[in-house]
């Protein structure tokens, strides 16, 4: 079977991020007899996203072996030669030899079997999917936290007791007296949900999302644009309905407008 | 570089993203198109002759690009040689934006980039790391620091 192999060796020596490195003692290979013996040979291993490869040194140019991570377990395994720290990639289908390979102590062979069990493509997109609904969540609640106390927050420029809010908002957060944006959010770390949220209200969530000189780039820069119309358009449809209903009514009748 | 064929013929097997069958061309000069069963499976394109059931061969789609080719075509290239690529025909403009979409998001660099980003806004929106729940957060392939400028 033809593999793009140049592009595939480029892909292992370049400087994309390598999930774990190390060095193994390996009983695959070319010379080596299909029954694993011997102490095996020591190698440079590097794994990146489901591939695994070897190197004859950290230095080597070319990969000497891949072995792909998909439909394989990993297990502790014995080695030929006892007190190895040894480790199988074992597979799935049938007529597919496991790779064994040790490591040179038990602190080792924990991380690579870890690593190694996390590898697949699967497991990757597990958590990616994972993480993509509970971003979904998180602005969803956050947009419905921004719905209901709209009006309270465009309200506050008059003198208003704190229980008018909406019971999203946490920890009772108390907004400034002016009225006035909070300054931009504090570049990177974690910060107290309840203040982000407030600063979401007053600044609107697209200028906050167009604030964070922090963010990495999104892989995807178009969802990125569109959620900043998306909330745009929205703001511009609440402020509007709110000046009209503020030149319509006077101002303490806007209790009634509360949903 | 040693691999074993019996790994990538049994990867061949799986489930796949996207199937179909294509016209395809080599990157060597002088090549001809060829009718191919194309098929997506995680981060490789697999093709075979279409009345085959194992592969002739293997495309790994890490550090690739995806080009459009008039008229209802694409073509995949990698990082070290831009210029060489493999060219594939679709049989409608849509197809043909279906698997460009497809063969973009297929790579691993791909989901960890979106694993980064989404767990930083995550982070960012609700001060807490999503990564804790699964007991990943300290792996390097997780990390911000990973992303290249």
């Amino acid at each position: 079977m033809k593999l793009n192999e140049r592009s595939v060796a480029h892909y292992a020596l370049s400087d994309s991020p390598a999930d774990h490195t190390g060095f193994l003692r390996t009983w695959g290979g070319a010379g080596m007899p299909p029954t694993p013996s011997g102490a095996g040979r020591r190698c440079w291993f590097v794994l990146k996203g489901n591939l695994l490869f070897s190197f004859e040194s950290r230095e080597g140019r070319a990969p000497l072996s891949l072995v792909v991570l998909e439909g394989c377990t990993v297990e502790l395994a014995e080695a030929p030669v006892p007190e190895e720290f040894a480790f199988a990639i074992r597979f799935d289908a049938p007529g597919v030899r496991p790779h064994l390979l040790a490591a040179d102590g038990p602190a080792a062979q924990e991380a690579w079997v870890k690593a190694l069990s996390r590898a697949s493509f699967g497991y990757m997109r597990l958590v990616v999917r994972e993480l993509e609904s509970q971003l979904r969540e998180a602005r969803h609640s956050l947009d419905l936290h921004r719905r209901s106390s709209w009006k309270a927050v465009s309200s506050r420029c008059k003198p208003q007791a704190p229980d008018r809010w909406s019971p999203g908002l946490e920890n009772g957060h108390s907004l400034s007296r002016d009225c006035s944006p909070m300054g931009l959010v504090e570049e990177g770390g974690s910060r107290p949900a309840g203040r982000g949220l407030a600063e979401w209200e007053l600044q609107g969530p697209a200028s906050l999302l167009l604030g964070r000189g922090q963010s990495p780039v999104s892989p995807e820069t178009s969802c990125f644009s569109t959620l900043h119309e998306w909330y745009g358009r929205e703001i511009m449809e609440l402020r509007r309905a709110w000046l009209q209903r503020a030149q319509e009514n006077p101002p303490e009748c806007e209790d009634r407008d509360r949903p | 570089m040693r691999y074993n064929e019996k790994e990538l013929q049994a990867l061949s097997r799986q489930p796949a993203e996207m199937a179909a069958e294509l016209g395809m061309r080599g990157p060597k000069k002088g090549s001809v198109v060829k009718r191919r069963l194309v098929k997506l499976v995680v981060n490789f394109l697999f093709y075979f002759r279409t009345d085959e059931a194992e592969p002739i061969g293997a495309l790994l789609l890490e550090h690739c690009r995806v080009a459009q080719e008039e008229p209802s075509g694409f073509s995949i290239s990698f990082l070290e040689d831009p210029e060489r690529k493999y060219h594939f025909e679709c049989c409608s403009e849509e197809q043909c934006q279906e698997w460009m979409a497809a063969l973009r998001r297929a790579s691993y660099e791909f989901m960890r980039r979106s694993l980064i980003f989404y767990r930083n806004e995550i982070q960012k929106m609700t001060g807490k790391d999503p990564l804790e729940q699964f007991g990943i957060s300290e792996e390097a392939r997780f990390q911000l620091s990973s992303l290249k400028a």
